[in-house]
């Protein structure tokens, strides 16, 4: 596309000392239903083009949506006059960029069935007979399905070389059954995240079978008894449910920009500090977490991040000790790395790439263990699936999460189901109250698709993973 | 009106044959400086623009939007949305478009806003992080301002238009282990005094230097106006119409009832300058609305399919304007032997959608006082709440003021507020 050669030259006669631009159409069917009824069925294009322009130790970027030259130029324009009003407040305190080469290289997310070439009728027929399946149960009252399909298509090209061609996409579905009696409301969820994958996995996960399953566990919550008092138990948690609190506890606190507390106004900081790197007891010695944006079927598993810094796999805790953080590179040379560890990303074409969480994932446990064995070992806890309420402070200290089904244990069976189930912790307690994880077998990912950060907003996606896992001694209660 | 949108209307309406339509333009104009740590991590400007068609053919509906106005772009959207209508299914609650409505008059534009140049809005910037060198402190936060246009038409002859600008600009200050933040947020500069800004953020952290450490438990709490906000947005959600009716809320069957305190009423207004209030929304008319009064739910907001199958009114909530009352802070101390005065909280979520049951946490700064006096500052909490009971134990009320671009809310004193947890800092 001749606007990208176009761009990066304005940007260098201009002066800047790096510039880059990202062409990006993004894509998304979405398709909502509930109760029958179809609430989005919609086609949404987003495409347009965002120049980062870095001049003088400072950012300026300008997005438009119109393509012509003079378009194309006047945008460079803006992102540098940007930068050289950035520039004046920085001139004693620099930003500096993390070296990088020049990548000339095509990405494809690997889809067997394109979502977008499935006919949407045959969608939505499949999306009715799950409705259906669900409203059958006497008792449920609300019956939801939606099925996001997005495509990201980029170009990009910076002032070092680099030319990229990335095609990624992903695909989200989500079922959910919502009982109601006179006293109560509870709904059980069917929710994997999304994941970079095509159609079929849809189609391997028979979610008519799903379907069943959820509608006679919403009806045996709405029923189920809640816990009493907040003591002290075990917990099992399954990957579907450890993904998001490995996003809150985990992943936040070890993006180095809230780190450096650039995110202290709006999304907070950390309480993970570059001192801790290296001697700190994030969890127990079976707590292995890795930075991988090259997962198969990762959210974050771009081939490149919008620095142009290909997709990397390295330790954020060994052995339960903080190794590194998730870096760009703007960030990664305020704590003296000469690298970045391919973090940056942006939304949409408007949005200017921030630090962002990688595909991050728990190490499944060494020595042989299924979840059968785990809950037989297990005298006084519970069991929970899926994903509930959850907030964490500022610091990533102090958290209380839901879930979505519960099951009290008691002498190492399932003993009754549960509602309405808190639990509270906090950061190092409760990596460090982690003391089995089951093998391989049994590792799930689960992908995370509105992590939301930044002023202004942006949204974005990764995918965690996780064998179901034991914490000991952990506050849990019912609510209120 | 904005010639650029009547050009693509014109043209829709011209080639799109479906037996229903509504057509949304927006088209918004940013700029946004965002700083960290005493300098400028990104700096942002430009446009972003969408034209999102919906059509109908019977009750076949379907949706398309593209950010392009070029004739291939509009056939191309036009294509699409009626592709994905002749490919669905009927839709049981489809509603046909709206028709002609007489819209209010809103004022939601400032030209001073609109005119404000980059090199000024940095000038802000520098400014506050020179104020903040002075006082051995750092800040971090953003500058930002929007002009936003947009355009409603359906095939059943609306035709809405408004403009609105935007200004805001926040900032956490840290000095030692002391972090607070104060925001503005309006669609115009009027009120905004860069100096009285800073100065508000700097008492506001001296006031905080000495903190101590205390536990959780149920104690009184003065919201100020900006910690109340967040906490009624996440109330208002839980609101609506149909959702209480089919039972999945706390309203359910309880319109008409007294079922908030009585000191609480809430309204959305036309009437107040200062609040902005968009003058339509899906084709409904913006009006003067009582959603509470005095404790009794008078309202809740209502969709227009849910309207229509129940012989409602259809509504909705476009800003929040709470009645205040004339306590002083000092005056809210003296009725209670001790409790918290809280600035912001934080990443609240729903813990038990059928109780109303919310927790979240305290940021940027609590406040200890005893026997009518600031005593220290304290660490952070974690609530688990249920907002509508809360509103049952409000002892008193301040003046209401403007909290952002759509909301106007006084202070409360709010007795045995359910603190349950506590943080390290
Ligand atoms: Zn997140």
């Amino acid at each position: 596309m001749r606007y990208l050669d176009l761009a990066i030259g304005k940007a260098l006669d201009l002066g800047a000392e790096y510039a880059d631009i990202r062409v990006q159409k993004t894509s998304d069917e979405v398709v909502f239903l509930r109760n029958l009824s179809l609430k989005n069925t919609s086609h949404n294009v987003i495409y347009g083009y965002g120049i980062r322009v870095f001049y003088q130790g400072a950012w300026g970027f300008a997005h438009n949506n119109v393509f012509s030259e003079k378009a194309v130029l006047a945008t460079a324009e803006k992102a540098f006059e940007i930068a050289q009003l950035s520039a004046k407040v920085n001139k004693d305190k620099q930003l500096h960029l993390a070296p990088e080469r020049s990548y000339i290289a095509k990405y494809q997310t690997p889809v067997k069935i394109d979502p977008f070439s499935v006919p949407l009728s045959e969608k939505v027929e499949l999306m009715m007979e799950t409705n259906r399946i669900l409203l059958g149960y006497e008792g449920i009252k609300q019956a939801m399905f939606y099925i996001v399909s997005h495509k990201d298509e980029k170009l990009f090209a910076s002032t070092l070389g680099t030319r990229l061609e990335l095609n990624t996409q992903w695909i989200d579905p989500m079922v959910s059954a919502t009982a109601v009696t006179d006293s109560d409301s509870q709904s059980r969820t069917f929710d994997e995240g999304g994941r970079s994958t095509g159609w079929e996995w849809v189609l391997e996960l028979n979610l008519q079978e799903k379907a069943r399953q959820i509608a006679q566990e919403a009806l045996i919550k709405v029923k189920a008894d809640v816990l009493g008092p907040e003591t002290r138990r075990s917990l099992i948690l399954d990957p579907n449910h450890l993904g998001l609190t490995m996003h809150e506890s985990v992943g936040h606190p070890t993006e180095l920009d809230r780190v450096l507390g650039w995110e202290a106004d709006y999304a907070g900081i950390s309480f993970a500090t570059p001192e801790k790197l290296g001697n700190y007891r994030y969890g127990s010695e079976i707590v292995n977490f890795m930075g991988d944006n090259t997962l198969e079927e990762g959210l974050a598993s771009l081939g490149f991040d919008d620095d142009g810094v290909p997709a990397q796999k390295w330790h954020i805790i060994k052995d339960g000790i903080l190794k590194e953080y998730g870096s760009t590179r703007d960030t990664a040379m305020e704590i003296g790395l000469d690298y970045s560890r391919g973090c940056n990303r942006a939304t949409y074409y408007y949005d200017q790439p921030i630090n962002r969480i990688p595909n991050l994932y728990l190490m499944p446990g060494t020595k042989p263990l299924t979840p059968a064995e785990l809950i037989a070992d297990t005298e006084d806890g519970v069991y929970i699936q899926g994903r509930g309420s959850f907030s964490i402070d500022q610091h990533r200290l102090n958290f209380q999460f839901g879930g979505d089904y519960f099951w009290e244990i008691k002498n190492g069976k399932l003993h009754r189901p549960l509602k309405k189930v808190l639990y509270k912790s906090c950061n190092p307690e409760f990596w460090n109250s982690c003391d089995a994880i089951c093998d391989e077998r049994f590792w799930r990912p689960f992908g995370v698709i509105n992590c939301g950060k930044g002023q202004p907003s942006q949204t974005a996606r990764m995918t965690h993973g996780s064998a179901p896992a034991r914490f000991r001694n952990i506050r849990v209660g019912g609510s209120q | 009106m904005n010639a650029n949108f009547e050009k693509i209307a014109a043209y829709i309406k011209q080639h799109c044959h479906a037996d229903d339509f509504s057509l949304h333009i927006g088209h918004v104009e940013s700029h946004e400086t965002r700083f960290a740590q005493n300098r400028i991590t990104q700096h942002l400007a430009g446009p972003t623009f969408s034209i999102n068609l919906t059509v109908a053919f019977e009750n076949r509906t379907g949706s398309a939007s593209v950010t392009q106005d070029d004739p291939a772009s509009l056939d191309k959207l036009i294509q699409t949305a009626c592709d994905i209508a002749s490919l669905n299914q009927p839709d049981p609650e489809f509603v046909p478009s709206e028709g002609p409505k007489e819209l209010p008059q809103v004022q939601n534009c400032d030209p001073a806003a609109q005119e404000l140049e980059p090199a000024k809005m940095v000038d802000i910037v520098q400014y506050m992080i020179d104020q903040a060198k002075a006082f051995d402190a750092t800040v971090s936060g953003l500058t930002e301002k929007h002009y936003s246009q947009r355009m409603l038409i359906t095939k059943n002859g609306f035709v809405g238009y408004d403009e609105s600008t935007d200004f805001g600009h926040s900032m956490t200050l840290k000095k030692g282990t002391v972090e607070t933040k104060v925001s503005y947020d309006s669609k115009g500069l009027a009120r905004f005094d860069q100096a009285a800004e800073f100065n508000r953020l700097k008492e506001q952290a001296i006031s905080l230097a000495d903190k101590r450490d205390m536990d959780a438990a149920p104690i009184a709490v003065i919201l100020r106006p900006y910690a109340l906000q967040d906490l009624i947005w996440y109330m208002t959600w839980m609101m609506d119409r149909r959702m209480s009716d089919e039972g999945f809320t706390p309203f359910t069957g309880q319109m008409g009832k007294l079922f908030f305190g009585e000191k609480f009423s809430l309204y959305s207004t036309l009437d107040i300058p200062a609040i902005k209030a968009v003058p339509y929304r899906d084709g409904i008319a913006s009006k003067n609305t009582t959603w509470i009064e005095n404790g009794m739910i008078r309202n809740m907001p209502t969709n227009r399919y849910w309207a229509k199958a129940n012989n409602l009114e259809p509504n909705h909530i476009f800003n929040m304007y709470l009645s205040g009352g004339d306590a002083t802070e000092e005056q809210m101390m003296q009725m209670v032997p001790r409790g918290l005065i809280l600035n912001q909280f934080w990443y609240i979520r729903s813990v038990d959608a059928k109780a109303g049951e919310l927790t979240g946490m305290t940021r940027d700064g609590v406040l200890y006082f005893e026997d009518g006096k600031i005593r220290h500052a304290v660490n952070n909490f974690r609530f688990n709440e249920i907002p509508h009971l809360a509103t049952r134990r409000i002892l008193a009320l301040g003046p209401s003021i403007p909290t952002a671009c759509s909301a106007m809310l006084p202070s409360l004193l709010i007795d045995n507020f359910n603190f349950v947890d506590k943080t390290t800092f």
